[in-house]
């Protein structure tokens, strides 16, 4: 079960700053989601970027972040997007509705 | 039946999910359907976990049981905390999916009993003042 286990990764580049995630997004590894992105979330200068390419699972509680994110990206008018959604993860987005607002993003 | 039981604590969440897929394997249920079990069976446990007794008043713990079934499996989730409510009063007047919404209007939460509406068969939600109850049924694709 190894290779399940959340796993962060973050990058820096001119423009943007990319959180990558992998393994399973569940409610045990909330916290340590919420330090990656406390220091990022107020950064109006960068795109923030979130790849799910290696996200093995996600729930309720993964996706009600993904939600804040985008409200709160939203409010300081700054942009910020999901990428690489695998299908797995992309059909829960469809079936809760939330990927009508990925789509759009908050891109400017 | 199978039976596990595990402390009402979101690090055990992950061991029901393994202890699952084991179980619905071998009653041939597919990949996708085994994903859909996944999910709604760890929202269950989420709700157990964040509203069953807590860890100041020592934690509580959750009984989930794998019942095979002729057409399928039925899995019961059941924590001994209070009562709590299905729907978050917040998002009572929004119900998924979502759409239409302004992004700031969005709810944060309340998904969790939606979504094991939607990947499950069968979902029964029993609350009385010794705990809760989520029993869970899927059926196997012919």
């Amino acid at each position: 079960m190894k290779s399940q286990q959340f796993q962060i990764d973050q990058k820096e580049t001119r423009d943007s700053y990319m959180i990558s995630l992998g393994g399973e997004l569940d409610l045990s590894v909330v916290p340590q989601l919420r330090t990656a992105l406390e220091p990022v979330m107020d950064r109006t200068d960068l795109n923030l970027v979130l790849n799910l390419r290696e996200l093995k699972y996600i729930d309720s509680t993964g996706i009600g972040i993904i939600v804040s994110i985008l409200k709160y990206r939203d409010g300081i008018n700054a942009p910020f997007s999901v990428t690489e959604i695998p299908p797995s993860i992309q059909r829960l987005f469809d079936l809760t509705g939330i990927s009508g607002y990925l789509s759009e993003g908050t891109e400017k | 039946m199978i039976r596990l039981q595990i402390p009402s604590h979101a690090d055990y969440i992950d061991i029901v999910r393994v202890c699952l897929y084991g179980i619905a394997s071998k009653l041939s249920f597919s990949y996708e359907d085994i994903e859909d079990m996944k999910v709604a069976v760890s929202e269950a446990c989420t709700n157990a976990v964040l509203h069953g007794r807590p860890a100041e008043e020592g934690f509580s713990l959750i009984d989930i049981s794998f019942q095979p079934t002729e057409a399928g499996i039925t899995i019961i989730v059941k924590n001994d905390g209070p009562p709590f409510e299905h729907h978050d009063s917040e998002t009572d007047e929004i119900s998924p999916p979502l759409q239409g919404i302004e992004i700031s209007e969005l709810p944060v939460g309340g998904l969790g009993l939606y979504l094991m509406e939607a990947l499950m068969d069968e979902v029964t939600v029993q609350s009385n003042e010794n705990g809760t109850e989520v029993i869970l049924t899927k059926y196997v694709s012919q």
